[in-house]
């Protein structure tokens, strides 16, 4: 469904991605795991054209969609939740999710969408009025993911979505990611919580330096030598 | 390597204007052949026009260099900067007319206006970009509106005009020449003391403070003095100027002296030329002066508005297409000339973490453990609310002197507040931080200023590099902290660099490195200031897994030489390596202390923290 | 009595010039995040086409709207997409640099072209004046003040109620979420710079019959607009409404009682000690704080 092609990035004069490549399969739940600083959030940046690539491919469903306009990607189908939430502070939870279906396709099925976010997330239609930036940590990202969903994406990147928030909430947030993917959207996940991300996911990657050193699936991951000691701190 | 530059020292004179080596004499040569050409060209052609245009390059090309000592080495945009021009001219104007020499109505101009600069900086210091362009652009009005209401004193709105004496003693003459001298004498003395400035210590601390203001604050840097300081040099010097303007037009009027359009040129020729650079200025009225007078000159009247029209369309295309000035678009070698310590031996082009690899100290001293000492820091009962939410509650903790006290805890839970309250950054709700000077008395710190003086040095988690600085003047700016001397800090800043494996890249700019050089550079700077006590935010994160080890090597050296350290980190090999003690922070509490394999154990800790598969596993 | 009641007639008539011209400033600066230091000059320009217009086709001012509006519009759309997009990124002095290059080309432009002589448009009756009591104004007076709060309240409307109006919200609070939602955020600062410079437009039709235009007319108008918007806070259009009230009655009374010159010190005086003390305006919380350290 998505596959990277030796893509390279970076920022201003800073090389971050030194040639990743990889693929995501329809219906997969698939992790990336790193530390900080090694390229995971700027991998899920190229994927949906925050920031350009500098060489290399990013195919979406057969597509070239190098360099497409950040726009164009949401339309073609990808949508990312991204790191600390980003809401609209100012604007209330529904214009929030009102603001999620802003392409064509979407403002189409807005109706149906909302009831399903509606049934996932009850706590966020007790919210609908209030002004994003009045929620807890834990309620605005699960606006943040419902906003993504009302996008009607077949794929939906994650961008660290347990970060700061309590552990209780951080199971809710796995609940979640995993609802939505049995749900029939393809999920692409970066996670500080690898063991975590790793139990829900069906295969991983480890990028260390911008580069992918290993993947396979979660379950030997999660038994591999060098994710134990680098990563689960075990 | 050692490098080039020690081989060839350049005069004691000369090194005091920051050339310390043959490229940087070089440059010098170019300049004053520059500089010889201004005053010469004229006294060659002998026309009346030709002096007026060199009279009147030298004069903006002063403004200019005065102007960027605050609009570039500290980076506040002043559209203002003609009201010292306007008090300088009228002070020189008020007091000629009182029977007084401009060449101490100059002085007083100056003094005048280092007052008033002064007086405006330290309210707007906090204020940036536009805001501080809208401020200083307010005050100019406020002076326009002064000259013209306070009639007695500046002849309100019809102006001012010298009386009919001429000779040096008035600074006005029949022909040209002495006042090219003049002029050219000030735009030297005005170009000597930003050289100066940008070479010595308040130049750095300029710059840094432009670069990363809380950065700065944790060098130990007065932020706001030296913006002060800045604000006064700059400010005189273009007062006297302005005297001496005045007495070259022998007439001045408010719309004029207090003009905003006068004061946009002034920053117009800096930004052609190179904002922050000491030269810069100075090219870019040698180039755009004549244009502009020229076409003044040939055209007249009859082009009411051309020069402005080109000035305006120059301004736009400047900043799209070199947004640097053409000090950066020269050849290198011109370049190096006009710009010696930008210019450095930058190689301008990323390091990747491979070549950073190559950083990594090939053999850190691992000396003797000494033995962990007396108590050097006491939180008692620290709290901090941020709009009613509890942020820090309660946290109490102690640090002996040579220990290592590890801080995890999930994210948001309250550890970087933590470290900004124990570093004068946040002040504290409720509670005390306490440290112990080096002869056991107790402090109770509180700006980042007293923390730095009792030695103690932080890193940000976010790291906050002087982008636009070189590796060893970050470090430096640390340095200086011990050593006001340029030539002391610089060897001080390079022993360092040495001690972390990064001397290889002294002279690269801090922008180019990855992100594991930054953290480094994060140590390195607060190593510089040798502190006693040393608060490391996250720097792990980011650095690759496999070599960690060389980092924890690193961290141990640090603390074997009777460094006390708190270090918040995630990453939980270090933690459990690094630490004698471990505090658990959860929804900014304490929850749990102790060594880190009982830590570790701890149910509340597990269940807040690591995770329960984490537990099982 | 009657002389303090003149003031206020005044005072609001003048906020509501002042207000007419800022809130495109505002509009502008709270979703780019640009201050349009040429601001001033879209309005210069669009009066120097009001009076073309008018003067040529022998119409009434308000007519010119027609051919001002969609010109102001593509104007301000122009200059974003041609001086402020290339600099998105760059540092924040930059954009202050292009801004007033623009602004003194602009000037000199129509120095060149008109000369620095005053012109007139026709008043077309505009200038009647209408008493109330003791104060008096006129009738282009009363227009603005009722444009001025038509096209506050209809721009707060376009904002909350249409899905264009709420994409450019939400670009201004959140650029890159923003384009994570499918909005083409670049588009987006092309029309809200096409509308704020509409507005100025408007403003240039409305005022034109009521002054004279010149190429410094900006000016004037602009450090007044700078002072409204920081008062206000930036980016709050209402906030811009109240504070031009506030500005304009404290011009009208300044400028009776202490004359016109030491007027401006006190605009300026109230403008510094917000700048210093309130930088997030009289009426807006401790947020947008984005431009102090």
């Amino acid at each position: 469904m998505l596959k990277l092609n030796d893509v390279m990035a970076g920022y201003g004069s800073t090389t971050i991605l030194h040639g990743v490549s990889l693929e995501v399969n329809a219906g997969e739940i698939v992790t990336i795991v790193g530390g900080n600083g090694a390229g995971k959030t700027t991998t899920l940046r190229v994927i949906s054209s925050l920031i350009r690539a500098r060489s290399g491919q990013v195919q979406f469903e057969g597509r070239d969609i190098t360099g497409m306009k950040a726009h164009k990607v949401v339309e073609a189908g990808i949508t990312m939740v991204p790191e600390a939430r980003q809401l609209f502070p100012e604007m209330t939870v529904l214009e929030n999710l009102q603001m999620g279906s802003f392409t064509r396709h979407a403002r189409a099925h807005y109706k149906e969408k909302l009831d399903e976010v509606v049934g996932l997330f009850p706590r966020v239609a007790e919210r609908f009025s209030q002004q994003a930036q009045s929620l807890s940590g834990g309620e605005q990202q699960m606006v943040a993911i419902a906003r993504g969903m009302m996008a009607c994406p077949r794929l939906m990147l994650f961008d660290e979505p347990s970060l700061g928030l309590a552990p209780i909430v951080v199971k809710q947030v796995f609940d979640v990611v995993r609802a939505i993917a049995a749900g029939g959207t393809t999920v692409l996940i970066v996670e500080q919580n690898v063991y975590q991300t790793l139990k829900i996911a069906d295969r991983g990657y480890v990028i260390e330096n911008g580069e992918i050193v290993m993947g396979g699936e979660a379950e030997q991951l999660i038994g591999d030598d060098h994710v134990r000691k680098a990563y689960l701190g075990i | 390597m050692p490098s080039q530059k020690q081989t060839t020292r350049a005069p004691a004179l000369l090194r005091a204007l920051g050339v310390d080596n043959s490229a940087d004499m070089r440059g010098t040569l170019y300049v004053l052949l520059l500089l010889a050409a201004l005053l010469l060209t004229p006294i060659v052609v002998g026309d009346d026009f030709v002096y007026h245009v060199f009279i009147t390059i030298c004069l903006f090309a002063g403004l200019a260099t005065a102007w960027n000592i605050v609009g570039g080495f500290a980076g506040q945009l002043s559209l203002g900067h003609a009201m010292y021009y306007g008090i300088g001219a009228y002070t020189g104007m008020i007091l000629v007319n009182a029977g007084i020499t401009p060449w101490i109505g100059m002085f007083v101009g100056a003094a005048v206006s280092a007052v008033v600069g002064v007086l405006i900086a330290y309210p707007c210091f906090r204020l940036k970009g536009p805001f501080y362009a809208l401020a200083s652009i307010a005050f100019l009005e406020v002076f326009h509106v002064l000259a013209i209401e306070l009639k007695w004193l500046t002849g309100g709105a019809t102006g001012k005009m010298v009386p009919l004496q001429v000779g040096w003693e008035w600074m006005i003459f029949r022909e040209r020449l002495p006042s090219l001298i003049i002029v050219f004498g000030m735009l030297c003395f005005t170009l000597v003391v930003a050289q100066v400035i940008r070479h010595r210590r308040l130049g750095f601390y300029l710059i840094a403070t432009r670069e990363r203001e809380s950065a700065a604050r944790a060098a130990g840097i007065p932020t706001v003095r030296v913006r002060i300081y800045a604000a006064a040099i700059s400010a005189a010097l273009v007062s006297i100027l302005g005297t001496f303007h005045a007495m070259y037009l022998t007439f001045i009027e408010p719309d004029a002296a207090f003009n905003l359009v006068f004061s946009i040129q002034i920053v117009l020729f800096a930004l052609v030329g190179g904002i922050g650079t000491v030269f810069g200025p100075l090219l870019g009225a040698i180039l755009l002066v004549p244009i502009t007078e020229i076409s003044r000159g040939l055209l007249g009247a009859s082009a009411l508005g051309l020069h402005g029209f080109v000035y305006g369309v120059i301004l736009m295309l400047v900043v799209v297409f070199m947004p640097d000035g053409i000090v950066r678009v020269l050849p290198q070698r011109l370049r190096a000339a006009m710009d010696p310590e930008e210019f450095d031996d930058t190689r301008g082009e990323a390091l990747d973490d491979e070549a950073m690899g190559e950083m990594h100290p090939e053999s850190v001293k691992t000396g003797e453990r000494p033995p962990v000492g007396r108590e050097v820091l006491r939180v008692d009962h620290l709290v901090k609310n941020f709009g009613g939410l509890a942020v820090t509650q309660d946290v109490s903790l102690t640090l002996r002197e040579g220990e290592v006290l590890g801080i995890i805890g999930p994210n948001g839970a309250g550890k970087t507040t933590l470290f900004n309250m124990l570093s004068g950054f946040l002040a504290a709700d409720g509670g005390s931080v306490a440290v112990m000077d080096a002869n056991g008395n107790v402090h109770q710190p509180q700006t980042p200023a007293d923390f730095v003086g009792l030695g103690v040095g932080r890193t940000f988690q976010i790291v906050q590099p002087f982008a636009s600085m070189t590796v060893e003047e970050n470090i430096m700016v640390g340095a200086f902290h011990r050593h006001p001397g340029v030539d002391a800090a610089r060897a001080a800043a390079r022993e360092i660099a040495e001690e972390l494996g990064m001397a290889r890249y002294l002279h690269e700019e801090a922008r180019n490195l990855p992100i594991g050089g930054l953290k480094r550079l994060e140590v390195a700077r607060v190593m510089a200031m040798r502190p006693r006590i040393l608060l490391l935010d996250e720097v792990m994160a980011g650095i690759n897994p496999s070599d960690l080890l060389e980092a924890i090597r690193l961290i141990k050296a640090i603390r074997d030489t009777g460094v006390s350290i708190i270090a918040i980190e995630h990453v939980m090999r270090a933690v459990m390596d690094l630490s004698d003690r471990v505090v658990v922070i959860n929804s900014g509490a304490v929850i749990a202390e102790g060594d880190p394999e009982t830590v570790v154990r701890d149910e509340a800790v597990i269940e807040a923290y690591l995770g329960k598969e984490h537990g099982n596993a | 009595m009657d002389l303090v009641f003149t003031n206020i007639v005044n005072g609001l008539m003048l906020g509501a010039l002042y207000a007419i011209v800022s809130v495109g400033l505002t509009l502008v600066f709270g979703i780019v995040k640009v201050i349009n230091f040429a601001h001033g000059e879209f309005l210069m320009v669009s009066m120097f086409l009001v009076y073309l217009v008018t003067t040529f086709f022998g119409v009434h001012p308000y007519f010119s709207l027609i051919l001002v509006l969609p010109a102001a519009f593509v104007m301000g759309m122009l200059v974003q997409r041609l001086l402020i997009e290339p600099l998105q990124n760059s540092d924040e002095h930059i954009m202050i640099f292009a801004t007033v290059g623009l602004s003194i080309a602009l000037i000199n432009l129509m120095l060149l072209i008109f000369g620095p002589d005053i012109l007139n448009t026709p008043s077309s009756g505009l200038r009647q004046p209408v008493n109330i009591g003791s104060g008096m104004f006129l009738t282009g007076q009363l227009n603005i003040l009722i444009c001025a709060i038509a096209v506050v309240g209809g721009i707060h409307l376009f904002l909350t109620r249409t899905q264009l109006g709420r994409s450019i919200r939400a670009t201004g609070q959140n650029r890159s979420a923003a384009q994570l939602m499918g909005i083409n955020v670049s588009w987006i600062y092309m029309v809200t710079f096409g509308i704020g410079a509409a507005c100025v437009g408007l403003a240039a039709v409305l005022i034109a019959p009521l002054y004279p235009t010149s190429p410094e007319v900006g000016q004037y108008f602009v450090l007044l607009s700078f002072v409204v918007v920081v008062m206000g806070g930036l980016g709050s259009i209402t906030g811009a409404l109240v504070a031009s009230m506030i500005i304009g009655l404290v011009d009208a009374f300044a400028g009776f009682y202490l004359g016109a010159n030491v007027k401006d010190l006190v605009v300026f005086g109230i403008f510094l000690l917000v700048l210093i003390f309130r930088p997030q305006g009289l009426f807006g919380g401790a947020r947008n704080l984005s431009h102090v350290s």
